[in-house]
């Protein structure tokens, strides 16, 4: 699903690129991750398996991460490599999420209570989707537009707070149901509402981290 | 007194001066934005700014400066008297050890004018039977205490301007982290240049040392070419105090500067030595210092970030109150001696 890359063609690449790279394998991780929780709405269980555990093994983004490592020490950016490597890291913070979520969602076989609460989930995954791409585009701008990753960033802001509406509401559904509050499927269910805004938590953070970059290094006109 | 113990003031004096001149390149951090940035090697950056301070010091030796402290300051026919010059730089020392240890930033330049106040002062009313009227050229005095104000405003100014003239002109047009980082890596060349220049003249407005010597040359306490000979032993110990004693606090300060842009530092060392250079050509003892204070307060305020207005009020009493204090000590101390019959 993601293409592996030789250790040779990746320390020919710069610092910036060796980001972008990350990026977009960790984004399209996130991607198989939303995938997957949408088949698992769909009650399509091999399909939802099979995802959660590629995210769990995939190493694609370690080879990155190991070359990225060994670069940085011996850049010659001084200034500002402090701030590439708290970037970089803040990438491979997502990753560590997923995979913590993934693990978390293959333990039991959910039955969701009812296609409300399936729609619900979906619409709040279609967030999380806007918003993970949208930072995958703003890690990218930080090299090239700071400006343009600000107002990327300003826009991820604007979604989350939608989600959290919409997440809350979820989560009275879920308190509202004639339920044993003690069940696993509650239990899944509640974890797995408060997993995704753990993602997403992360994301809108790392979208302020980017603007704090965009305000410390930029001369706004 | 007799010959035997003035001509030990005397070598007690040069050696004093010579300490001097190796506490000034120890006490230099200029090179600390140079070494932050990483752009030569440690070493070779300490060999560098040893070069350019042992250099400036030793090339504007023959007046400027020194001439000011060591003789235009005095009135006309006044000479220092080698325990005149030894009370000077006792007091002076005294006064900046008394503020290390109680934690106040002092101004060397600043402490050493107000001692040589002080004890000319004390002299001509006790001893040597001058008018304290005529004692000092009033007007190269006011000169150099305008300087002392003028110059760190000033330095304020020119990082300002130079910062906004950058700024329009090349820094708002890049856009990325990746733009941003190539400029700053021809950033680091420039300041280079720039920590050179400002060395030069840190080492040739660095008057205290050199200050002394001329002293004993105007008083006929030593020749002309020992003078020199003088002179470039302290430039030679200007560039051993970097290179022996400075490292540390650059190794500290640079520690500190890994963050900052190369181009923000080339800005605050292009002020100073423009401001450094000025003062120097006029024959005006500056505090290094407070220029360097007023430049980075001039980058704050360029940048729209904030000045710590408190911390910078207590520096400015400090700063006001070197003068008057190491002038009215050295005046006690070079009384002192008169009433135990020293001198």
């Amino acid at each position: 699903m993601i293409q592996e890359y030789e250790e040779k063609e990746l320390k020919k690449k710069s610092i910036d690129e060796l980001t972008h790279l990350f990026m977009d394998i960790i984004n399209k991780q996130n991607f198989i991750l939303i995938e997957g929780i949408e088949y698992l709405i769909e009650e399509n269980y091999e399909h939802f398996k099979k995802n959660m555990t590629f995210v769990i093994e995939t190493t694609t983004e370690v080879q990155v991460k190991k070359v990225f490592e060994s670069k940085i020490f011996t850049s010659k950016l001084m200034f500002s490599k402090a701030d590439r490597l708290k970037l970089f890291n803040k990438i491979n913070d997502i990753k560590n999420i997923a995979e913590y979520m993934a693990n978390r969602m293959l333990v039991y076989r959910i039955i969701f209570p009812d296609n409300e609460f399936k729609l619900r989930v979906s619409r709040i995954l279609e967030s999380l989707k806007f918003i993970s791409n949208d930072l995958a585009t703003s890690v990218n701008l930080v090299g090239t537009d700071l400006k343009k990753a600000h107002d990327i960033c300003e826009e991820i802001k604007e979604e989350r707070r939608k989600m959290r509406k919409l997440e809350f509401q979820l989560i009275q559904r879920l308190y509202h149901y004639d339920m044993d509050y003690l069940s696993r499927t509650f239990l899944y269910l509640k974890d797995m509402v408060g997993d995704i805004m753990m993602l997403a938590d992360h994301i809108k953070n790392f979208s302020e981290y980017i603007q704090f970059l965009a305000v410390k290094y930029l001369i706004f006109k | 007194m007799a010959d035997g113990i003035g001509q030990i003031i005397i070598i007690v004096l040069i050696v004093l001066a010579i300490a001097l001149a190796f506490s000034i390149g120890a006490n230099d951090e200029t090179l600390s934005a140079l070494v932050g940035t990483g752009v030569i090697k440690f070493r070779m950056a300490l060999i560098i700014g040893g070069l350019a301070i042992g250099g400036g010091m030793i090339s504007t030796s023959g007046g400027f400066v020194a001439k000011t402290v060591g003789s235009d300051i005095l009135g006309e026919g006044l000479v220092y008297t080698t325990s005149m010059l030894l009370t000077v730089l006792i007091s002076s020392i005294l006064w900046l050890v008394i503020g290390s240890f109680a934690g106040i930033p002092l101004s060397s330049t600043h402490s050493l004018i107000g001692s040589v106040v002080g004890v000319v002062i004390t002299y001509s009313i006790f001893q040597g039977g001058v008018d304290p009227q005529t004692a000092f050229n009033w007007e190269k005095l006011g000169e150099v205490i305008l300087s002392w104000f003028i110059s760190p405003i000033s330095g304020l100014l020119v990082t300002y301007l130079i910062f906004k003239i950058i700024t329009r002109v090349y820094l708002k047009q890049l856009k990325g982290l990746n733009q941003i980082e190539t400029s700053e890596q021809y950033f680091k060349w420039i300041l280079l240049v720039a920590v050179i220049f400002a060395e030069i003249w840190v080492g040739a407005n660095s008057g205290e040392a050199l200050g002394i010597l001329y002293g004993l040359l105007d008083n006929g306490s030593i020749e002309v070419d020992q003078y020199f000979l003088y002179a470039i032993i302290c430039g030679i110990f200007a560039f051993l105090g970097i290179y022996i004693a400075a490292r540390y606090v650059i190794k500290n300060l640079a520690s500190q500067m890994i963050d900052s842009r190369p181009s923000e530092g080339l800005v605050i060392q292009t002020s100073s030595a423009i401001i450094l250079m000025i003062a120097t050509l006029l024959s005006l003892p500056i505090s290094h210092s407070h220029v360097i204070v007023f430049c980075i307060i001039g980058l704050n305020l360029a940048q729209k970030k904030e000045v710590d207005t408190k911390g910078l009020g207590r520096m400015a009493i400090y700063w006001v109150l070197t003068f008057p204090i190491a002038a009215i000590m050295a005046g006690l101390l070079y009384f002192g001696l008169i009433l135990i019959g020293f001198i």
